[in-house]
Formats: C-alpha cells, sequence, structure tokens
C-alpha cells in the first residue's frame, strides 16, 4: 500500500493553507494548497487527489460545488467542507451531497488533522501517529 | 448515528412510535423513566419536574424560577444521555433544546384528533365540534408553554423536520418512515454537530451550576471558553463576576470564562425612588 497521502486544501485566505500545510505534514500528509477553486479544479483533474479540503464561501466558486466536481471526477475521494459561516442546512447540505465531514472555523489544526487521519484511514491508509494530540492544551492556534 | 427526537400531541402515541422507532433501529428510547435519577441527583420532587413538562407557571402552580430550574435539570441529563449517540429521545422536550445540531433528526407526531379527544375526555366521545374546541385548546396551551419554556413554537412544523399526522399514516409506517429518514446521510454525526451538540450539553451543565444564584443566566459555550450573560446593579458587578468566575472555573471541561453584566435597570430604577 502507498503511504504518502496526497491532500489538496482549498481556501482564498491564503493563512489557512500556510497553517495546516505543515500541521498535516506531521502526520505523513503531502498537501497541495490553493486559493483559487479553479486553479484546485484543473490540479484535480490533472492528478489524484485522495482528501480534498475545501472551504465553502469563495469569491469566483461555492465550496459545494467543488464538492460536486470532486465526486464527480473521483468517487473515492474524501472531501471535507470547512467553513466560518456553518449552519445545520448548510452541514447537512454538505453531507447530503457526500462530504466526508464538515468542520466549523475557528478550528484548531489538531482539529483537521484528525478528521485527515480518519479519512485516510477510511482509504486504507496507515496513518502517522497523531504527533500533537496534546498540543491543543499547548495552545496550538485556531485556523 | 443520529439522535432522534419525538415530540407529539399526545404523550401515549409519541411513546408508543418512540419505542417502535427505537426497536427498529436498535437505539436506546430514553423517556421520562429519567426523571427519577434526575429528581434524586437534585433533591427534588419527579412530579414537580413532570409539571415543568407539562404545566406553565402559575401563581397557583409551579412558580417562574422552578419551571426554568427544573426544565434546566431535565435539559442537562437529557443532553448528556444524547452524546450517547443512538438514542431516540421522547416526552423530555429535547426537540427545543437540540435546534441547530443537525444530527438531531426531529419528528413530530400528530395523533388522530378523535382518538385524541377520547384519551383527554377519558375514554367518552365527543362531539365533532366540542373535539374541534378541545384540540384548539390543547394547542393553544402548549404553543404558550413552549413559547414561555424555549421561545419556540412547537406547535408551528417548521420547527421540526418531519410532521406525521397518525389520521393518514399507520403507526407502522410512520416508524418505518422515522427508520429510513433516520439512515439518511444527511442525518449523520460530524465534527460540526458533534461539537454544537457537546457546547449544548456543557452549556446545560454551567447553567445548572448558576440557575440558584443567578436566575436570569444566558450561557454559550464554544468549546472549552464559556460566556455567562446575567443582570445586575452596577455595585454588584464586580462580586458577581467573582462569583459566577469561581462556580464556572470548578466545571470540568471548562478552560476560560467571559461574564458579561447587563445593566439591571429595573432594580436600579426601583433604588433610585428609594
Amino acid at each position: 500500500m502507498k503511504q504518502q497521502i496526497r491532500l489538496l486544501l482549498l481556501d482564498d485566505e491564503p493563512i489557512v493553507g500556510k497553517r495546516l500545510a505543515p500541521a498535516l505534514a506531521k502526520i505523513g500528509v503531502e498537501t497541495e494548497s490553493f486559493t483559487d477553486p479553479e486553479a484546485a479544479l484543473q490540479q484535480i483533474g490533472e492528478k489524484d487527489f485522495d482528501i480534498v479540503v475545501t472551504d465553502i464561501r469563495m469569491d469566483k466558486m461555492d465550496g459545494l460545488e467543488v464538492l460536486r466536481r470532486v465526486l464527480q471526477k473521483s468517487p473515492r475521494t474524501k472531501v471535507i467542507v470547512i467553513t466560518g459561516y456553518a449552519t445545520l442546512e448548510i452541514a447537512r447540505e454538505a453531507l447530503a451531497k457526500g462530504a466526508f465531514d464538515f468542520i466549523a472555523k475557528p478550528f484548531k489544526p489538531n482539529d483537521l488533522r484528525n478528521i485527515v487521519a480518519r479519512a485516510a484511514r477510511a482509504l486504507g491508509y496507515k496513518v502517522k501517529e497523531n504527533p500533537v494530540d496534546s498540543s491543543s492544551a499547548h495552545g496550538d492556534p485556531e485556523t | 448515528m443520529p439522535v432522534v427526537t419525538i415530540s407529539s400531541d399526545s404523550y401515549r402515541w409519541g411513546r408508543e412510535i418512540a419505542v417502535r422507532a427505537a426497536t427498529a433501529l436498535g437505539y436506546d428510547c430514553v423517556d421520562r423513566e429519567i426523571l427519577k435519577a434526575v429528581a434524586d441527583r437534585y433533591g427534588v420532587s419527579e412530579s414537580d419536574l413532570h409539571k415543568a413538562l407539562d404545566e406553565s407557571p402559575s401563581p397557583f402552580g409551579i412558580s417562574s424560577h422552578n419551571h426554568v430550574k427544573y426544565l434546566a435539570y431535565i435539559e442537562e441529563a437529557t443532553l448528556a444521555l444524547l452524546l450517547k449517540d443512538n438514542v431516540v429521545c421522547h416526552g423530555l422536550a429535547a426537540h427545543l433544546y437540540v435546534r441547530g445540531v443537525s444530527h438531531a433528526l426531529k419528528i413530530r407526531i400528530l395523533a388522530d384528533p378523535h382518538k385524541l379527544a377520547g384519551e383527554i375526555s377519558s375514554g367518552r366521545m365527543p362531539s365533532f365540534k366540542k373535539v374541534s374546541t378541545l384540540l384548539k385548546r390543547r394547542e393553544k396551551f402548549r404553543r404558550r408553554w413552549s413559547l414561555a419554556a424555549y421561545r419556540i413554537d412547537e406547535t408551528d412544523p417548521s420547527t421540526h423536520d418531519m410532521v406525521i399526522s397518525l389520521t393518514q399514516i399507520e403507526p407502522d409506517e410512520a416508524v418505518r418512515t422515522i427508520a429510513e429518514t433516520a439512515r439518511y446521510r444527511k442525518f449523520k454525526p460530524m465534527t460540526y454537530s458533534i461539537k454544537c451538540l457537546k457546547d449544548k450539553a456543557l452549556a446545560g451543565i454551567v447553567r445548572v451550576v448558576l440557575l440558584d444564584q443567578f436566575p436570569d443566566v444566558r450561557v454559550q459555550v464554544d468549546g472549552s471558553s464559556v460566556v455567562v450573560q446575567t443582570k445586575a446593579l452596577e455595585r454588584e458587578k464586580h462580586r458577581r463576576t467573582e462569583v459566577i468566575k469561581e462556580l464556572v472555573g470548578d466545571i470540568p471541561g471548562v478552560t476560560a470564562v467571559e461574564v458579561k453584566i447587563i445593566p439591571d435597570i429595573f432594580r436600579e430604577a426601583t433604588e433610585s425612588f428609594r
């Protein structure tokens, strides 16, 4: 079984990718960060990703549309939806459309790491032990 | 798996459907049996807890302060059980305090009006006009109760995910429909919805701790951070803040407490006239 987990992270705030990519690397996840949904979808069209993490509210495209297109291209890909505008309705819609999980911002990098680890395990990967399960107790900053 | 809350205009029919739905789904059914344990834990009478769920506060019945307190006890205990997942909950008003939790499927069961009227009038079958009047009065009462207790009109269909009328749908069909709906992907627990439920559960614990001393308290929780809002006079502000921080800070799972004091203008006005 290949061990490099490939993840695409899409959020129009560059700080999100900058902060999360190193955090995900700690559990063996190779992250490509994008701020532009169209560029992200182009990359998804050219390359297979195991996991896609997408924001919902972006200027150029709705994250739920990204979710739809990702699953259309690769039904095995686990899509994790993140948003700063979480509501019951959006959460249900995301899950109904096939999202693997849904998390509201702000969250700690460790929270996303746990979800990504779960998604990777669901795909059959062996995931490195989360090195900082105690990080939240040490002031892991929120994203 | 989701949490299913079942409320009804008839306790009997709500319970019947809840028990059968729990069996069909392989879930636990949580009902008013828990009230005995809640009463023992808080040193109140079980019948008062039942009254809080069934009656509005009144000068001749349950006081407003006790009504709020008893419902807070029930809410705290129920939310702790709902966190365990795979639960069908009935008769504890959970549909009114799990709002916003996306994996809580809220079902409303409407009993057959004639059967319900028969139950209310102890088996005698009143005329159609009387049935209609009786049921309207009951609905008006429940609307008033739910608005007073939770600021939500439980008789409004839009507050539920699904309303099933037993006049048209047989109980077996209702149970099958509930079980099938509970399996929809959209009702699966997710990180966000589990956090929402945990936040509500912790807020429930904080309220119970504070209600005796601060009956008007409002609590919001985000993870382990708690925001408490209460009214006070200017001169009480510092002391109240200290007391609240001390009480809430001792609760397991709480790491930060913010206290917002709202000026108690009515008491300030009363004092200024003295």
